[in-house]
């Protein structure tokens, strides 16, 4: 891989995810994923599209980025089938021969990836958070251990399969970016063991999470759902406050749907965001990542979250928020 | 029918991991380990299954070092039928293809109409290990899943599975297949007394991976290091009130408290 490539030759691809026609916003992450790969890899990006109406969706991708777009119409493809995606993919990469194929870290994408890594026997490495080079290979970084450590991984053979966790690269979105080409291909697939049979919207999204100024969330290190009732008082102090949580408080009832933050919840920008007894697994960071000032209450000193915080306190938030709510009794008298 | 469950033991989150000399891995260490939340969840879809059908029955497998055989007899005493351990146990870093092919070796050798695993582990979040296996066993695939239900005829099953920003899918499955289950979507249940008598004593069929061919594209962990800070870390010090006290300070001085 690197240094030994002939510009020109090699191919890049990028795998869109498209729901109510339109394309998923993770496309325009990986697009700057494929160009910082381009800068080591000289190569042409394409960017993979599948559908049975794709003429919208190629021509936003091609005007917003500037990319080359390979689409191909399928009849029997509404929106995704992991049988499909792999076949139609695997038979575009025998063409193409692309060095790197490039997916979300989503539940489609992991779909293709890993799918795609045996046919293709391709190294896959998932989840990936930036990439940068040491002695001539790309090296993809990681989390790993609940996000306490990093991983640099690297390849020894090509193609390579990449995921890219959602929110770890800028949108490639460059102002003036000259429209790319557009091939639109149609093929035949009827699938034989998976059948595509809808899609729904699960979670409606709240604007009073969303819009909220301050947000104070709550993770597994509260301990029990009678600690909520801390947070709460705890978020009462700020005005303009919501109350979220992590996946794990949602999933236990404690909190409802719509609170939840994070990459399957609602992704959030307050303008202060103090995550209670939060671990900072990628999952949640994807969804607050973009909030103005962070302040994270955690018992672990080495919890992932303090490394994505402005203000750490190493402290049980059952001991924390209550000295902290008799210290704000204080100073209002 | 028969189902198979594929666990995996995780570390608790709160142990100290530590890089070790070749900043390859990390030292092992004396952890607490326990089940992976996403199998727990993937295993009671399967035991809600046996509670519906009567005539179904439950392996777990499992593959890493002599103490993933804990999490099988968890699982046994959860209500599993039988457990089935691949002994694997490298030092350092194991690829997921690897530990998927040998998944996929034994489910080759053994008809199971389904196989549930989950999503993801939560200590190394790659989400491989199930999509992986039922490509190179050439069986169907959703991930995620949220809602399964198997058809009259036992020969098909649909599926609900979470997308990214609240969207659910929809699938019909020809099976056997694979599912992997999305965490939280049921309250695994307790191990009962009299199951964990059971798995006491139940004899877990060991398979020596040596048996399998080992055969994966290259990747590897080139190096280990600590996450860099990506904002300032202010680390507060002093007692819990003199914290308390600092970040009310703080918070005021930038108007986000009166």
């Amino acid at each position: 891989m690197g240094k030994m490539n002939k510009p020109g030759q090699k191919s890049i691809f990028i795998i869109a995810e498209h729901n109510e026609n339109k394309v998923k916003p993770v496309l325009f992450e990986l697009a700057s994923c494929a160009y910082k790969i381009k800068k080591y890899c000289p190569a042409e990006i394409k960017v993979i599209l599948l559908g049975n109406e794709t003429e919208k969706l190629s021509s936003e991708i091609t005007h917003v980025t500037g990319l080359d777009v390979v689409a191909t119409e399928i009849n029997e493809l509404a929106l995704f089938n992991p049988e499909i995606y792999k076949k139609v993919i695997e038979d575009l990469a025998a063409e193409f021969l692309p060095s790197f194929i490039i997916a979300g870290h989503t539940p489609r994408g992991l779909d293709v990836a890993s799918g795609l890594a045996v046919r293709m026997k391709a190294a896959c490495i998932t989840g990936i958070e930036s990439l940068g080079e040491t002695e001539g290979k790309i090296c993809f970084r990681r989390q790993i251990f609940y996000g306490k450590i990093d991983a640099h991984v690297t390849a020894d053979s090509e193609p390579l399969i990449i995921t890219v966790q959602p929110g770890a690269f800028e949108p490639f979105k460059p102002e003036n970016a000259a429209t790319g080409k557009v091939e639109t291909r149609r093929v035949n697939y009827v699938p034989f063991f998976t059948h595509e049979k809808g899609i729904r919207r699960s979670i409606f999204q709240d604007s009073s999470i969303s819009e909220a100024k301050v947000i104070v969330s709550a993770g597994n290190g509260i301990g029990e759902k009678e600690n909520l009732d801390l947070v709460n008082r705890f978020a009462a102090v700020f005005p303009g406050s919501a109350v979220g949580g992590s996946r794990i408080i949602v999933d236990r009832g404690w909190l409802e749907y719509r609170q939840q933050i994070g990459l399957t919840g609602a992704q959030v920008a307050p303008e202060l965001y103090i995550a209670c007894g939060i671990s900072g697994a990628s999952q949640h960071l994807a969804g607050m990542r973009g909030s103005g000032f962070v302040v994270a209450i955690n018992k672990d000193p080495k919890a992932a979250i303090f490394n994505e915080s402005d203000v750490c306190v190493v402290e049980d938030i059952n001991k924390f928020i209550p000295a902290f709510l008799e210290e704000y009794k204080k100073k209002e008298i | 029918m028969k189902i198979l469950v594929c666990v995996k033991q995780v570390p608790e989150p709160e142990n100290a991991f530590i890089i070790d000399d070749s900043k390859e891995w990390i030292r092992p260490g004396t952890f607490s380990y326990r089940m992976n939340r996403f199998d727990e969840s993937a295993l009671e879809e399967a035991l809600s299954i046996k509670d519906r059908y009567k005539a179904v029955g439950i392996d777990v497998i499992s593959v890493g070092s002599e103490n993933s055989k804990d999490v099988i007899r968890r699982a046994i005493g959860m209500g599993a039928d039988a457990g089935i351990y691949i002994f694997h146990d490298p030092v350092g870093y194991v690829s997921p293809f690897l530990t998927a092919s040998f998944i996929a070796s034994y489910i080759k050798e053994n008809n199971y109409d389904l196989i549930f695993a989950g999503a993801i582990s939560e200590d190394s979040l790659q989400g491989q290990v199930g999509p992986l296996a039922a490509e190179m066993a050439g069986l169907p695939c959703v991930s995620f899943v949220v809602k399964q239900e198997i058809s009259s005829d036992q020969k098909s099953m649909y599926v609900e599975r979470e997308l990214d920003g609240g969207l659910v899918e929809f699938f019909e499955l020809a099976l056997p297949a694979l599912l992997t289950i999305q965490g939280g979507i049921n309250k695994p249940r307790y191990p009962s007394l009299s199951n964990v008598l059971r798995a006491s004593r139940a004899e877990i069929r060991t398979i020596n991976s040596d048996l399998y061919t080992k055969s994966v594209p290259g990747q590897k962990n080139k190096q280990l290091t600590i996450p860099e800070k990506k904002r300032e870390g202010y680390v507060l010090s002093g007692s819990v009130h003199e914290k308390a006290a600092e970040l009310i300070r703080i918070l005021s001085q930038k108007s986000f408290i009166a």
